[in-house]
């Protein structure tokens, strides 16, 4: 059964969420290759600009998917979106400097089939379905990227396998210290419940868009910061704190920005005030 | 050979006194933020008129919300190991960094959902969000802290392959399951419905009437707490405490059997001894409790 539950009304058209959130987080990653030509580790904020990017688009196709009586919980669709990929974006680092755009390629494969599969074979019917798992797909696969170029600098399978310990002043390779060891099963999470949670903290019938999509951009700040102080560990302590603190900015702007947008929507605001009386009960 | 044996069982009942900890407090946590099953009585009761104070802390289901703190603790502090801090510093500054997180997920849901509610007349109420998300992110430390300790013991003193923030996630996820599935109904079927009938289920008009009010006042959730924790959040305790001492007992006794198959025939027999011993609870209970016998009398 799809029963449409809501409609988007007013707000920006789906349609262009994708194309600016597409378009922005490739850019981003693709800003942190500045990284190789400058031979620093300056440019990894980069990463966390295109994970913010990737979950507002991310979230607002979670909010068109979930629109219909889709028969299992919002945070499931935050689930299948970084499962899926994940594939993608750890078979794309092997391509060197192509890594972002073979992701999306390889990402929109894997959803489409995903796609297929969930209308066609276990016959759930439901119009958005592909199209939703195909850009949930590209999402995840593209936020995960974004993550692993905030914590290492790199996009790369060598940048990711590759890590190194100081020893008493002494640089040692050590592969236990690599992204693909302690990140990635972080990253996963972060971007996971970053995506689900916009949607699912909103919903109901006041549903406004850009408080959903304000929540969403703290979301990705939020997971921006964590990620930033993690990147202490693998990265410089210079590049690592640019990282943290234009996260920092980020999320204190938006969570400010969300508090004032929900207080604009709530019934009433108040504080330590006894359940108001209402006419019936 | 024994003395590994001994060392090994010295952290296995270890582990599992820190999983007892993590469980009890992790159920009162999502009690006090009406999480998981519970979530959705309290999500629907303005809607049918009822307006409360209660804390409606919908993040996600409580095994992915776990599985982000525990994982994101352990990530934290595998990363500030990795900087040459000293592991115990190191686990509480992850677990202080991954409760901040919690903490800010929890604000944000009452916000939202709260806020998304307005045509029903539902406040925000600022001092519930104050008191209620540090009680919870007090109980969430708590849990994040034992549960990151337990992985970092697995992965240290036993020597399990999996990097700390994999062992994070997949015990927070088997914490975030236990607590859900052992606690949660004790506050969604019987702190929320003390108002109807025991056992008789909810009935659809009783639906989103929830209990608003204490013996004097108005209750929040910190009585729900209060409440749950005395039965919930013990029995929680006791089934993700059995869990990982189980798990880890049969692993250091019984891997040496067969190849490590003694270790997995020892899981199996542990399976069919519990399922007996729940379907006999089970019966003994229906037979004992509830209105079942009775609505068998009046219609025979």
């Amino acid at each position: 059964m799809s029963v449409k539950v809501e409609v988007i009304e007013g707000g920006v058209p789906h349609n262009n969420i994708l194309a600016a959130g597409l378009v922005s987080t490739l850019v981003c990653l693709y800003l942190t290759y500045l990284n190789v030509l400058t031979s620093t580790q300056m440019f990894s904020f980069f990463g966390g600009l295109a994970v913010v990017a990737a979950l507002v688009w991310g979230s607002h196709t979670i909010k068109v998917l979930c629109s219909y009586g889709i028969g299992t919980g919002v945070p499931s669709a935050g689930m299948i979106a970084f499962g899926s990929g994940v594939i993608a974006m750890l078979l794309a680092t092997k391509f060197g400097m192509l890594a972002p755009v073979v992701a999306l390629v390889l990402a929109v494969v894997i959803g489409l089939i995903l796609g297929y599969v969930s209308n066609n074979i276990l016959n759930m019917k439901i119009p958005a379905m592909v199209q939703a798992l195909t850009e949930m797909a590209v999402v995840g696969a593209l936020s995960l990227m974004g993550f692993a170029a905030l914590m290492t600098g790199s996009f790369t399978f060598a940048g990711l396998t590759n890590g190194s310990t100081s020893v008493m002043g002494m640089i040692l390779a050590n592969h236990e210290m690599s992204f693909m060891v302690g990140g990635l099963a972080v990253a996963f999470l972060l971007g996971a419940l970053a995506i689900q949670h916009p949607f699912n903290a909103t919903l109901g019938p006041g549903w406004k868009q850009d408080r959903m999509l304000m929540l969403a951009a703290e979301c990705g700040f939020l997971s921006m910061v964590v990620a930033a102080i993690m990147s202490f560990a693998l990265i410089s302590t210079g590049s690592a704190l640019i990282s943290l603190i234009i996260a920092i900015i980020g999320w204190a702007y938006t969570y400010q920005q969300y508090m004032e947008l929900s207080k604009r929507d709530a019934a009433a605001w108040l504080n330590a005030k006894p359940i108001p009386d209402v006419e019936g009960h | 050979m024994v003395a590994n044996i001994i060392f090994g069982i010295g952290i296995t009942a270890l582990a599992g006194a820190l999983a007892t900890v993590a469980g009890s407090s992790e159920d009162t946590e999502s009690n006090i933020g009406s999480q998981g099953d519970p979530n959705s009585q309290v999500q629907l009761a303005p809607q049918m008129g009822f307006l409360h104070r209660i804390f409606n802390k919908a993040v996600a289901g409580e095994p992915p919300a776990y599985g982000l703190w525990c994982c994101l603790g352990a990530g934290l502090a595998w990363a500030f190991m990795a900087m040459q801090i000293n592991p115990v510093l190191a686990i509480v500054l992850g677990s202080v960094l991954a409760t901040f997180v919690q903490g800010v997920y929890a604000t944000t849901a009452y916000v939202g959902r709260t806020a998304s509610l307005a045509k029903f007349g539902q406040p925000v109420y600022v001092d519930i969000l104050k008191s209620m998300t540090s009680v919870t992110m007090a109980h969430a430390f708590i849990a994040i802290f034992c549960t990151v300790t337990l992985c970092h013991l697995i992965n240290t003193a036993l020597g399990h392959p999996f990097p700390l923030p994999l062992l994070g996630l997949i015990w927070g996820i088997a914490l975030g399951a236990a607590g859900s599935a052992t606690g949660n109904p004790y506050y969604g079927k019987e702190r929320q419905y003390q108002n109807q009938k025991f056992g008789a289920g909810v009935p659809i008009s009783a639906s989103g009437n929830i209990v608003r009010y204490a013996e004097a006042g108005e209750r929040n959730s910190l009585d729900n707490g209060f409440f749950t924790h005395k039965i919930g959040g013990s029995a929680s305790g006791i089934c993700f405490g059995l869990i990982v001492f189980l798990e880890l007992w049969r692993t250091i006794l019984f891997e040496q059997v067969g190849a490590g198959w003694g270790a997995i025939i020892v899981g199996v027999l542990i399976i069919l001894i519990f399922t007996v011993i729940d379907r006999y609870i089970e019966v003994w209970a229906r037979k004992n409790y509830g209105p079942y016998t009775e609505v068998k009398e009046v219609s025979s």
